[in-house]
C-alpha cells in the first residue's frame, strides 16, 4: 500500500546512469478490507450460485427450463444492461478507502485514505469492497490475478525512470512505461521476486503499452502526471488488458523496489470484458461475485469520462495497489528506440456493439420500474 | 433464446444429407508417417488434413473413442470396454459443470438426437475376432462393438469422406472442455526423442520436451550449410550410433563426424535459447522454418495474419480477427452445440442475447469473397441461414456463403475495432473451452503451447 511519507525509502544518491527501472510483481484493486468488515455492515454479496437459487428456487413437480434459468443468467452476464438489479447489492462503505485524490475536490462521495488524506476518489471500492472475490488479503480472484502478474510474461509491466538525479528528491524525471519480454528473476521457490534481473523491451507485440509521462520525486515518492493507460493483465492465459483514464503513479522508491498506487478512472466496458474473458460464471462463484450485478453497480457508480452521445459516465474512479522490483533493462537498440517513438497507445474497449435493450431484461426479470436495489446508504462522511 | 425455425432447420438438414463419398481434395503435403500395426480385416488408416493418420473402419469412416472424463461435478464418458452412449435422447442437464445445478430441462428436446444417433457404435460383424489392440466387446444390448486399447469405438454422422475428422478432434484441451470424442490414431513414426502435435498450421514436429524442430533453407540433402557460428543459434539434432534410418527418417554425418537426423532429406535442428515450447520464434530468422510432418491446408487466400499483443491471429481481408465458436452442452452425453446441424440456442444466447439479428451484428459470419472456392477440406465455403444458424436449403432468403473451419462457420467480432484486437477471445464459459468464441491463433507467443 502507499507509503505516504516515503520515509526511509531514498538513499539520496542518483542511480547508476541516472536511470532506474522496476518490473511489476504484484497488482490488485485497492480496497478497504478490514478483518471486522466494518465497510460491509450488511455482510458480503451473493454470487452466481446463490443468486441462481434465489431467482429459480427448486419446487417439487415444477421442472425448470434450461433456457429460462441458466441460459437467461448467462445472457444477463454476456449482455449486461443498466436495468435495476432484481437482487440486492451491497456497496462498500466509507469513510476509509485507499486511493488518490484524482480531481482535487473533496466531494460527498469521496473517502479518506488510511493515512488520513481526504478527497480520495475510489468508487471502485463501493463496487468491489463487499465481494469476497476481490477483498484483501486472499479473495480468490484477487489472489490469482495477483499471482499471475509475476508468473505470466504477458503482464510484464516495467516502469523506467531516466534523468534521475536523486531517488529522494528530483523535481523532473522522465517516466517510460512499457512491457518487458523476459521472466522475472525469482528465488529458488519461484514466488519471491529478486532485484537485479534483466529485461528486454517488447517492441514486437507490446508497443500499444508504451507510454511516456513526466514525473517528480518528493521525499522518496514518485508522482507522475496523468496519462490514459492501457496495461496488460491476464489472469488465466487470456490476452486481456485494462484501461485507465488519467492514470497516475504514486510509488515509494528504494534502490531495490517500488511500492504504491496506480490510480485513475477504470474504463467500465474494458474492465467488464476482462472479467468476462478471464472469470466466467464458475470462477465468479469461487468468491461469490456476479457479473450482472457488478456491471450494474459499476455503471451506476461510474463518475468520469461521460459518453458524448449519452452523457453516461464510462469510467469509475479506482486505484491499484502495486509492487515492483528493481530490474536492469538492456539498452535499447536503434530499432527499439524507433519503435518507442512510433508507438501508438492502445485504447479502451467499446462494449458489445449490438447491445441488449434495458427493456428486454426488465421484461424477463419482471423488475420493470423497480428502483435500484443498492442495499446500503451511500453516506460515508 | 429459443430456436427461430425448427421446420427450416429440418429442411436444411435433409438438404445436406449425402451418401458416403470418396475423398476428394486431400492435403497438399505428404502424409505423416506412422507405425503400422495389426488391424481387423478391412480396417485401415486414413490421412486426415489436420489430425494426421487416423484409424478408419472398412468403409473409411474415422473411428472415435469417448474417453472417461472427470468434470467439475462428476464424471462422464465410457469406461473400459463399455459404452455409455445411449440410444435415448437426454432431456435434462447433468450439472457436470459448475456453478449451475443439473436437472434443468434441455432446450429443443423434441429435436434433440440421442448419443447413438450422432455417434453410431462401430458394430462388429458376426465372426469378427480381435487382433493386436483391437477387441470385440459385448454391449449391454447384446450387440458386439469394436474396441481399441480398451476404448469402445464409434463413427460420427458428421464425417462423409474418408479422412474426415469432423465429429471430434485430437487437439482440444482437456481443461474444462466438454467430454469430447477423440479420433483414434496410430503411433506417429518418429525417432526417439521427437514428438508431434496438432496445430492450426499442421502437425508440428518438436522434441519430446516440446521444443520446436527447424530446417534451414541453406541445407541440402545430407549436407548442412549451418556452420560453427550458425550452430550457436541452431543446434543440430544428433543421432546416437545406435540410431538407424527408417522410412523418411535418415541420418547423415556432419563435417565434424557427428551424425544428424534428417526428415525428408532436410537436416533437423532446435533453436538455442528458445524460452517456450512449440514456439515459432526460430522461423523469424531468415532461411529457417518450423518442420511439420504434415502441413494443414492453408487458410482462405482472402484471409490475413495480424499482430496482436500476444502473437498473431488469422483475420479477414479487413484485418478483423477470425473466431471459432466452441460448444458442448451439459447433458450426460455431452453433445456438440457448435455445428450448423446442432442446436443454435446456446450460440444465439452467447452472441446476441437470444436474438439472431443482434448475433449477426455482434459476430458476423465471414462471408466468402465472390469467386472464392474451398481450399482442401479443412477450410470450406458453406451456406448458412443467418436467421437460424443452420445449413441453408437452396433458395432460403438471407442465406450466406460463409467460410467454415471443420464445417463450423467462423466469425468476426464487431467489438474489434482495429486489426490485431482479440476482444472476444475466451468470451464464454470456462475461457470458451466449454462454450464461446476463440480466436484463431496463428502464432501464440505467450500462452498456448
Amino acid at each position: 500500500m502507499l507509503l505516504a511519507s516515503g520515509a526511509g525509502a531514498a538513499d539520496g544518491t542518483a542511480p547508476e546512469g541516472r536511470s532506474i527501472a522496476y518490473v511489476i510483481t504484484n497488482l490488485s484493486w485497492a480496497l478497504q478490507s478490514t478483518p471486522e468488515m466494518v465497510e460491509c455492515p450488511q455482510g458480503l454479496n451473493d454470487g452466481v450460485r446463490e443468486q441462481f437459487k434465489q431467482l429459480f428456487p427448486e419446487v417439487a413437480d415444477r421442472p425448470r427450463e434450461f433456457t429460462d434459468t441458466q441460459l437467461r443468467r448467462q445472457v444477463e452476464s454476456y449482455h449486461p444492461t443498466t436495468a435495476p438489479d432484481a437482487l440486492p447489492f451491497r456497496e462498500g462503505q466509507g469513510p476509509v478507502a485507499p486511493g488518490l485524490d484524482l480531481d482535487g475536490v473533496n466531494g460527498s462521495e469521496d473517502f479518506t485514505s488510511p493515512e488520513g488524506v481526504r478527497g480520495i476518489d475510489n468508487q471502485m471500492h463501493r463496487v468491489l469492497g463487499c465481494i469476497a472475490n476481490y477483498r484483501a488479503p486472499d479473495g480468490p480472484i484477487r489472489f490469482f490475478e495477483d499471482e499471475m502478474v509475476l508468473r505470466e510474461n504477458y503482464n510484464r509491466i516495467i516502469v523506467q525512470l531516466t534523468g534521475v538525479d536523486s531517488l529522494a528528491d528530483d523535481p523532473a524525471v522522465d517516466v517510460l512505461i512499457f512491457r518487458g519480454r523476459d521472466p522475472v528473476l525469482v528465488d529458488a521457490g519461484g514466488l519471491k521476486a529478486l532485484p537485479g534481473g534483466t529485461q528486454r523491451i517488447d517492441t514486437r507485440w507490446g508497443t500499444r503499452y508504451i507510454r511516456r509521462m513526466p514525473g517528480r520525486i518528493e521525499n522518496g515518492v514518485l508522482s507522475t502526471e496523468p496519462v490514459d493507460l492501457l496495461y496488460p493483465w491476464d489472469a488465466f492465459y487470456m490476452p486481456t488488458d485494462h484501461y485507465m483514464w488519467g492514470a497516475r503513479l504514486q510509488l515509494a522508491l528504494t534502490p531495490e523496489a517500488a511500492e504504491g498506487l496506480i490510480a485513475g478512472y477504470a474504463d467500465v466496458e474494458t474492465w467488464y470484458l476482462h472479467m468476462q474473458r478471464n472469470w466466467s460464471a464458475h470462477y465468479q462463484s469461487y468468491g461469490k461475485s456476479s457479473g450482472p450485478s457488478i456491471y450494474k453497480a459499476m455503471r451506476r457508480l461510474a463518475d468520469a469520462v461521460p459518453d458524448p452521445a449519452t452523457g453516461a459516465n464510462r469510467a469509475i474512479s479506482s486505484a491499484l495497489a502495486a509492487k515492483f522490483t528493481e530490474v536492469r533493462v538492456l539498452p535499447f537498440s536503434a530499432a527499439e528506440i524507433a519503435a518507442i517513438a512510433a508507438a501508438r497507445p492502445g485504447f479502451p474497449y467499446g462494449g458489445m456493439p449490438a447491445r441488449r435493450p434495458v427493456e428486454e431484461e426488465l421484461a424477463e426479470t419482471g423488475a420493470g420500474g423497480a428502483p435500484a436495489t443498492a442495499v446500503a446508504a451511500r453516506g460515508n462522511h | 433464446m429459443r430456436s427461430a425455425s425448427r421446420d427450416r432447420r429440418r429442411a436444411a438438414v435433409l438438404a445436406i444429407a449425402v451418401a458416403w463419398l470418396p475423398a476428394t481434395g486431400s492435403g497438399a503435403t505428404p502424409a505423416e508417417p506412422y507405425v503400422a500395426e495389426p488391424m481387423p480385416p478391412g480396417f485401415r488408416v486414413e490421412s486426415s488434413e489436420l489430425d494426421g493418420p487416423v484409424f478408419a473402419d472398412p468403409r473409411g469412416r474415422t473411428l472415435y473413442r469417448w474417453p472417461y472424463r472427470t468434470m467439475r461435478n462428476g464424471v462422464t464418458g465410457d469406461g473400459n470396454g463399455e459404452s455409455n452412449c445411449s440410444a435415448t435422447p437426454s432431456t435434462e442437464s447433468a450439472g457436470l459443470m459448475s456453478p449451475y445445478p443439473g436437472g434443468l430441462l434441455l432446450p429443443e428436446r423434441g429435436q434433440r438426437p440421442s448419443c447413438q444417433q450422432l455417434w453410431p457404435p462401430a458394430y462388429a460383424a458376426d465372426g469378427s475376432r480381435g487382433v493386436g489392440k483391437w477387441r470385440v466387446v459385448e454391449r449391454r444390448d447384446g450387440r458386439r462393438q469394436w474396441a481399441y486399447d480398451g476404448a469402445v469405438l464409434y463413427t460420427s454422422v458428421r464425417d462423409r469422406h474418408p479422412g474426415d475428422v469432423l465429429g471430434g478432434d485430437s487437439y482440444r484441451d482437456d481443461g474444462d472442455a466438454p467430454a469430447v470424442r477423440d479420433p483414434i490414431q496410430p503411433k506417429p513414426d518418429l525417432p526417439p526423442g521427437l514428438a508431434v502435435s496438432t496445430t492450426l498450421r499442421g502437425r508440428l514436429l518438436h522434441t519430446s520436451r516440446g521444443f520446436s524442430v527447424y530446417a534451414f533453407d541453406g541445407d541440402a540433402r545430407a549436407h548442412s550449410g549451418c556452420d560453427a557460428a550458425c550452430e550457436q543459434l541452431f543446434v543440430p539434432i544428433r543421432a546416437p550410433a545406435a540410431a538407424r534410418a527408417h522410412g523418411e527418417w535418415e541420418i547423415f554425418a556432419r563435417a565434424s563426424g557427428e551424425r544428424q537426423w534428417m526428415f525428408r532429406g532436410r537436416p533437423l535442428y532446435v533453436h538455442a535459447g528458445e524460452s517456450r515450447v512449440r514456439s515459432l520464434a526460430g522461423s523469424d530468422v531468415p532461411g529457417w522454418r518450423n518442420v511439420y510432418t504434415q502441413e494443414a491446408s492453408p487458410p482462405p487466400a482472402e484471409f490475413t495474419v495480424q499482430d496482436t499483443s500476444a502473437g498473431q491471429v488469422l483475420a479477414d481481408a479487413r484485418g478483423r480477427t477470425i473466431y471459432s465458436y466452441t460448444c458442448g452442452d451439459d447433458a450426460p452425453d455431452q453433445l456438440s452445440c457448435e455445428h450448423p446441424a446442432d442446436t443454435q440456442v446456446y450460440r444465439l444466447a452467447m452472441c446476441g442475447g437470444g436474438s439472431a439479428e443482434r448475433c449477426a451484428r455482434n459476430f458476423p459470419y465471414v462471408e466468402a469473397a465472390k469467386g472464392a472456392s474451398s481450399r482442401g477440406r479443412l477450410w470450406r465455403i458453406v451456406t448458412i441461414d443467418t436467421a437460424t444458424g443452420h445449413w441453408a436449403a437452396d433458395g432460403t432468403p438471407g442465406a450466406l456463403r460463409v467460410w467454415a473451419y471443420r464445417e463450423r462457420p467462423v466469425f468476426t467480432f464487431a467489438g474489434d475495432e482495429q486489426p490485431g484486437e482479440v476482444n472476444a477471445d475466451g468470451l464464454g464459459e470456462f475461457l470458451a473451452d466449454r462454450e464461446g468464441f476463440k480466436a484463431f491463433w496463428w502464432r501464440d507467443e505467450f500462452f498456448r503451447e
